[in-house]
């Protein structure tokens, strides 16, 4: 395969770079994730200073190894790689959060069986959701085991397809689809009861039976 | 060309299929499907809306509140500065 001018020119430019080139380019193209990193770290760790130590360790890798990171290609995705992959090996451990998932238990099947299960709320009601604080979609989040948190909020904050998903958290696309049917319905359901409780949408009593 | 029919009989393979509608990781011919069915079906419909304001809630909800501290910015540019300091004593 024939390489283009401009190939073979970023390829060059890249080896011939200087320390100080490298670093101004990670500055200017790695940096910009800063706050994203943070938000998504903040979720994984469930609290500010580790979500900090956290994202420094991964600016730290990313750095390290940018040298390899193939320029035009998904950065974003690349250093959500990178983060996922520290949160994974250390601040996981270190908070002996139980396994999710239910090891073995990632089985598509079992996925597709209790996909999309209804909250019982109606388009109607949405209205009032807007009062909800935030807080309250935080904390159900936070109480999601971690591998549907993660999911969950590379899907529905971030945006990510199911294909970037499963490069970032190393998993096949049956298994992300799973912790992700399986982490939004548990987050709905919360949602859902919370609105209940505070009386945001009718049906709040927990009396019944 | 071949186009595989997407097989949805009723409204429980619709609503097993929302999520990926929603991510649009479906196929076109199947979105065709779902948003054929949506206009049709009033309670699908419903429960499609429901899913969008949700979207929209938790994406709302888990944004605003990722700032990264100026503390947290200097600690990484530290790391990155120190970095580039050890490489070169090297």
């Amino acid at each position: 395969m024939n390489l283009t001018t401009t190939e073979i020119s970023e390829a060059d430019s890249r080896l011939t770079e200087t320390e100080a080139e490298r670093t101004a380019r990670f500055e200017a193209d790695a940096l910009g994730y800063l706050d994203q990193l943070y938000g998504a770290a903040l979720r994984m760790t469930r609290n500010p200073a580790d979500a900090e130590d956290l994202v420094q360790e991964t600016f730290a890798k990313a750095y390290a190894s940018f040298g390899q990171f193939t320029p035009g290609t998904n950065l974003k995705a690349w250093l959500y790689r990178i983060l996922t992959n520290t949160f994974i090996n250390t601040y996981r451990k270190k908070q002996r959060q139980p396994l999710s998932s239910g090891g073995e238990l990632e089985d598509w099947q079992l996925a597709k069986a209790e996909s999309h299960t209804s909250t019982g709320l109606r388009s109607a009601e949405m209205e009032a959701l807007d009062q909800m604080p935030h807080s309250a979609v935080t904390d159900a989040m936070n109480e999601l085991p971690a591998d549907f948190r993660l999911a969950v909020y590379l899907a529905d904050v971030e945006g990510f397809a199911y294909k970037e998903i499963a490069a970032i958290m190393g998993t096949p696309i049956g298994t992300v689809m799973s912790r992700l049917n399986r982490g939004r319905n548990q987050l709905r359901a919360k949602l859902a009861d919370f609105a209940r409780e505070q009386g945001l949408i009718p049906g709040g009593d927990d009396d019944d039976e | 060309m071949t186009t595989s029919e997407p097989d949805f009989e009723d409204c429980s393979d619709v609503l097993e299929h929302l999520y990926a509608f929603h991510d649009h990781e479906l196929t076109e011919a199947e979105a065709d499907h779902i948003r054929e069915h949506l206009m049709a079906c009033e309670p699908c419909l419903d429960s499609f809306q429901v899913e969008e304001a949700l979207r929209a809630l938790v994406r709302k909800c888990c944004n605003t509140e990722a700032v990264a501290s100026a503390k947290l910015r200097l600690r990484v540019q530290a790391t990155i500065t120190r970095t580039v300091v050890v490489t070169e004593a090297e």
